[in-house]
């Protein structure tokens, strides 16, 4: 499955398989990872992530086929986790398999670039718990999808 | 009059100012324009106005393209902050 949504860790490998294919010479994948980052409230040890599924499935699909059209990318990998990531943990894998490696690049370069900037996911930070006051649990920390 | 309620959806910082991520928002059965639901959420959470007017609408999981659409009883109207997947 080429688009995903899911509170599952993410596979470096299972998504090499997904992009595998006879006549694919160019497979390039990119995978975001939690930084340790020293934020507002001290080191980041989580990032909290959300998605308003429903949207964020139609946009990816949306992008899934703009890849296909745009750099001839045979397959195409989407996917994003939600929920609490810990510092090193994968959020989201990017890839395209395409005949040769220019049309890769710049299909995963777009594919990664309109994620961030229209498919519909928030991440909060969650620092090194501190003496302060802890903040009251979040209600809702994703919205599941298959 | 008989009232029914939207369903409101807050995301990322919109959740962070209001403290919640879901809201039933009493409405007439009539329904309320979308800007009007947005005016009574700023004015019942003033830290989330600066966020509202940095954010996309949703309703029933379509971007709203006037914000003088009518929400109905039922509906699900969604907060979109700027987003930061990845």
């Amino acid at each position: 499955m080429s688009v995903r949504l899911t509170g599952h860790p993410l596979s470096v490998s299972a998504a090499m398989r997904a992009l595998s294919g006879r006549g694919l010479g160019g497979v390039v994948l990119f995978a975001g990872r939690v930084r340790p980052d020293l934020g507002p409230s001290g080191p980041v040890v989580a990032l909290v992530y959300e998605i308003h599924e429903m949207p964020a499935l139609r946009r990816l699909r949306e992008l899934e086929g703009a890849a296909r059209r745009r750099f001839g990318a045979e397959r195409v990998v989407l996917w994003h986790r939600f929920g609490r990531l810990k510092v090193g943990e994968v959020s989201a894998i990017v890839g395209a398999a395409c005949a040769h490696r220019a049309q890769a690049f710049a299909a995963t370069r777009y594919l990664i670039e309109e994620l961030k900037a229209s498919v519909p996911i928030w991440k909060t930070e969650r620092a090194r718990p501190s003496r302060r006051p802890r903040p009251r649990p979040s209600r809702r920390v994703g919205r599941s999808a298959g | 009059m008989a009232r029914e309620s939207v369903t409101v959806l807050l995301f990322g910082p919109a959740r962070q100012a209001t403290g919640t991520g879901e809201l039933a928002w009493p409405v007439s059965l009539g329904g309320i324009p979308a800007q009007t639901l947005l005016r009574e959420l700023a004015r019942r959470f003033p830290r989330l106005a600066p966020t509202l007017r940095v954010s996309r609408f949703v309703r029933n999981g379509r971007y709203l393209a006037r914000l003088s659409t009518r929400l109905r009883p039922g509906d699900e109207f969604a907060v979109h902050p700027p987003y930061g997947g990845g």
